[in-house]
């Protein structure tokens, strides 16, 4: 199943009797669609070409959102049964309106608000609340949330945790073969793949690239939204150089979840789970919370240098990189910042910028 | 956090004899230039110079704040009325920002910001404000230090992230009031998770301020504060009548102590006396532009550094601004406030504004706002800094167009930042706008 395109493979999940619902970045609890047998496809960063987003969207909104409503709007999108927009930015709290009100789009769309660091007592209540009132709303539509189901969501969301957390040990030993584009087309399949097939295609692919020494080159930690331009994830390989870790949006951030306790109420555990998700700019974690969690990765990774890899006009990255780096500096590791574009290949003076940092790091 | 003796004595004695003092002298000296009839625009409002006076005197009297009493810098849609309990000297960045982009100061004080690393694409007015913190430039002589950032995201998210920087770069605490954005309509456990963070802000101001949380003392800043927003709304309603006795850009101008002195006397006062001399020129037809031939509203934030031009520019075509989203956001949600419920109806007021509400809610106030004031025209400003104002724009004008036929011409700038606002470009578009209006 995992060997399937994504399309494909979310028309047989249809054709099963599944619903299919498009999610937009960046949080939301995804084991409480898996229990109801929705089957949750992300839209990140659509490979097309934007013409009537346009329309729409000034040319100063980032491209994942541009993106995003493009997929829309070209009807790529028709055989979805729903849109779950979590509230990730300003960006895309406007987009998820101007689909629900403004372009005559009829499909259900759920919203999902996640509250705002620095969180306080009644931050947790309104999380869990906010939780049991998605549910609440699913329910309405599809019909009711078992609560087996709902455990067993949460037992699997733990079993992808594990195996993705061992993807994430490997590699950051210098265990782990392949290339750096590799691990995130695998680790991206999670995007829309159920967890039945998402696992094992995790497991074969940890068995694969099982590295009995460690790798040689030079290890970098990635921060920023996305791994993209993929273009950068290729001219690091061709300088003998690894992502040891990374600190993304689209991927540790949300995938390194620590293993929830299934034996308490399912909506408790998810609520603890929010909260002790690595820090994450998209939900307001202060300044030295980040540098902290960077300076470990650069510890346990022996990273020699940090690549801030930003999408261009994305204010919930950009406002914290000149601090971070300040704090980095202080530490003695270096960090190159890149103001990308996510699909538009690596251009001439970034591939020579990223060259020159890593001349200096080795 | 105790305040001594001498800085107390200091704030005081400048506050009733320095202040007032330096105001009479600053009014005795500064040279009336000789007033000149525009051929175009009605005589000035005569309560300007007291708007000056006022703003002048909150901002001459911050800088001897500094340890007489606890300092905050708030953002223009955090409830502060909260704050004036504990008696806080209330500093408001975006109101600074928008002083500075007057000024024509912007790029200049931005690129302090921008050496130090923040990206010239993130908001204008934080880049001011962290190119302030570093540079200590100003227009306004000089800020004082703030003991407390007290931000809510209704306005925008990037309030949070800029004032987190703050937060970081001076090591003070930073509070947020988290006010979930209004996809649909808001629900009760909206407002349980707002009054919870209100009431557990409380103790954390005690240590901050030094001072006790007061009910008694809530409800009468409530009081004001409504009272204050009540008379602004009328003040913005006074433009209903034609011709109409100001301007959008005049109000851009008086909305500052509804921003910046909201929840005090002095805001409250000010706005009375507006009112009565706006009713007086209605009742006289002083119109504020002399041949009101075509009534416009504005949506988003102003363009402070062409303020004063496209007040001539417009009115040369006889065009007025009348309405604007951005005014009516400190009056539109008022009437949720009340003193018998604070809590609750604080985070009402505070979360239905329009930034925090989806954009069919957006549309509905603009809808009503075309009818109410007879708009001919619509001037969006696509603000390259502000994102929740800007995106859905595009939409907005094709949706009136479409139904109510009306004109609209979209503006690319920046509040503040000269530098991403084209002239020529501007222009090309201003005349074709008039031409479709009819007003060449």
């Amino acid at each position: 199943m995992d060997k399937l395109n994504r399309k494909d493979y979310l028309l047989i999940q249809k054709e099963k009797g599944n619903v299919i619902f498009g999610v937009f970045p960046a949080q939301y609890p995804r084991e409480i669609l898996w229990a109801m047998n929705v089957v949750p496809a992300e839209i990140w960063d659509p490979p097309i070409d934007i013409s009537a987003a346009n329309a729409h969207l000034q040319s100063y909104i980032c491209s994942v959102v541009r993106r995003g409503l493009e997929l829309v709007l070209q009807g790529k999108c028709d055989f979805l049964d729903g849109f779950i927009f979590p509230h990730t930015c300003d960006s895309i709290q406007n987009m998820a309106s101007v689909i629900n009100d403004y372009i005559g789009q009829t499909k259900p769309c759920y919203f999902f608000y996640h509250p705002k660091a620095p969180y306080w007592q009644s931050a947790h209540q309104y999380y869990l609340a906010q939780l049991k009132d998605l549910a609440t709303k699913l329910e309405n539509d599809l019909g009711p949330l078992e609560d087996g189901a709902l455990r067993q969501a949460i037992e699997d969301s733990n079993q992808i945790a594990q195996v993705v957390g061992k993807m994430y040990e490997r590699r950051a030993k210098g265990r782990l073969g392949g290339q750096s584009k590799e691990f995130y087309n695998t680790l991206r399949k999670g995007e829309y793949l159920l967890p039945q097939d998402f696992i094992p295609l995790i497991e074969r692919y940890l068995r694969d690239n099982r590295l009995d020494s460690a790798k040689q080159g030079i290890p970098v930690v990635l921060s920023g939204v996305l791994p993209n331009p993929v273009e950068l994830l290729d001219n690091l390989d061709q300088l003998g150089v690894w992502v040891a870790h990374d600190d993304l949006l689209n991927a540790s951030r949300r995938w390194l979840a620590p293993e929830m306790d299934t034996s308490i109420d399912p909506f408790e555990v998810l609520t603890s789970k929010y909260f002790n998700m690595p820090p994450c700019t998209t939900r307001g974690a202060g300044i030295k919370e980040r540098a902290k969690f960077l300076l470990r990765l650069i510890e346990e990774t022996g990273s020699k240098g940090i690549i801030f890899n930003i999408v261009k006009f994305c204010e919930t990255e950009w406002f914290d990189v000149p601090n971070l780096q300040n704090l980095l500096k202080k530490h003695g590791i270096p960090s190159l910042v890149l103001d990308a574009e996510i699909n538009q290949g690596l251009s001439g003076q970034m591939a020579t910028r990223v060259e020159a940092f890593i001349e200096m790091i080795q | 956090m105790t305040m001594p003796i001498t800085a107390t004595i200091r704030y005081h004695f400048m506050k009733d004899i320095g202040a007032p003092f330096l105001m009479r002298l600053q009014k005795s000296r500064r040279k009336r230039r000789p007033y000149k009839p525009s051929p175009y625009l009605g005589p000035p409002l005569k309560c300007a110079s007291r708007l000056r006076e006022i703003m002048t005197r909150h901002y001459f009297l911050s800088r001897y704040a500094t340890k007489a009493k606890p300092i905050a810098w708030v953002s223009s849609g955090a409830p502060v009325e909260l704050l004036r309990v504990f008696d806080f000297y209330t500093i408001y960045p975006e109101n600074h920002g928008a002083l500075c982009g007057a000024q024509k100061m912007g790029p200049e004080i931005c690129q302090e910001a921008e050496k130090q690393g923040y990206h010239p694409d993130l908001c204008s007015y934080a880049r001011i404000d962290l190119g302030h913190a570093f540079s200590s430039k100003t227009p306004v002589g000089s800020l004082p230090k703030p003991d407390l950032l007290f931000c809510s995201n209704n306005i925008c998210q990037t309030i949070l992230y800029w004032f987190k920087e703050l937060s970081h770069y001076w090591q003070i605490p930073l509070i947020l009031f988290d006010t979930p954005y209004n996809f649909q309509d808001i629900r009760q456990v909206d407002i349980q998770y707002m009054v919870a963070q209100l009431e557990e802000m409380i103790p954390k101001l005690e240590v901050i301020s030094g001072k006790r949380f007061s009910p008694k003392r809530f409800e009468q800043i409530i009081t004001i504060a409504k009272d204050s927003s009540r008379l602004w709304g009328k003040v913005l309603a006074t433009l209903k009548a034609r011709p109409a006795p100001m301007t959008i850009f005049d109000a851009f101008i008086h909305l500052a102590p509804i921003v910046s002195l909201r929840g005090l006397p002095v805001a409250r006062q000010y706005y009375e006396i507006l009112l009565h001399e706006l009713e007086d020129r209605v009742r006289k037809g002083i119109a504020a532009v002399k041949e009101e031939k075509k009534r416009l509203m504005w949506d988003n934030i102003a363009i402070w550094f062409k303020l004063r031009d496209w007040s001539l520019l417009f009115a040369e075509h006889g065009c007025n601004f009348v309405a604007a989203t951005y005014t009516n956001a400190w009056a539109e949600t008022i009437h949720y406030l009340d003193p018998a419920s604070p809590f609750e109806s604080i985070a009402k007021v505070y979360s239905l504004v329009i930034l925090n509400n989806n954009l069919r809610h957006r549309l509905n106030i603009m809808r009503q706002m075309i009818k109410d004031y007879q708009i001919d025209g619509l001037v969006i400003h696509s603000d390259r800094s502000c994102k929740p104002y800007s995106v859905g724009q595009y939409d907005i004008k094709r949706l009136l167009a479409e139904e109510l036929g009306i004109k609209t011409v979209v503006i690319e700038a920046d509040m503040t930042d000269s530098r991403a606002y084209s002239e020529e470009q501007t222009h090309t578009r201003l005349e074709a706008f008039f031409e479709a209006l009819g007003a060449i």
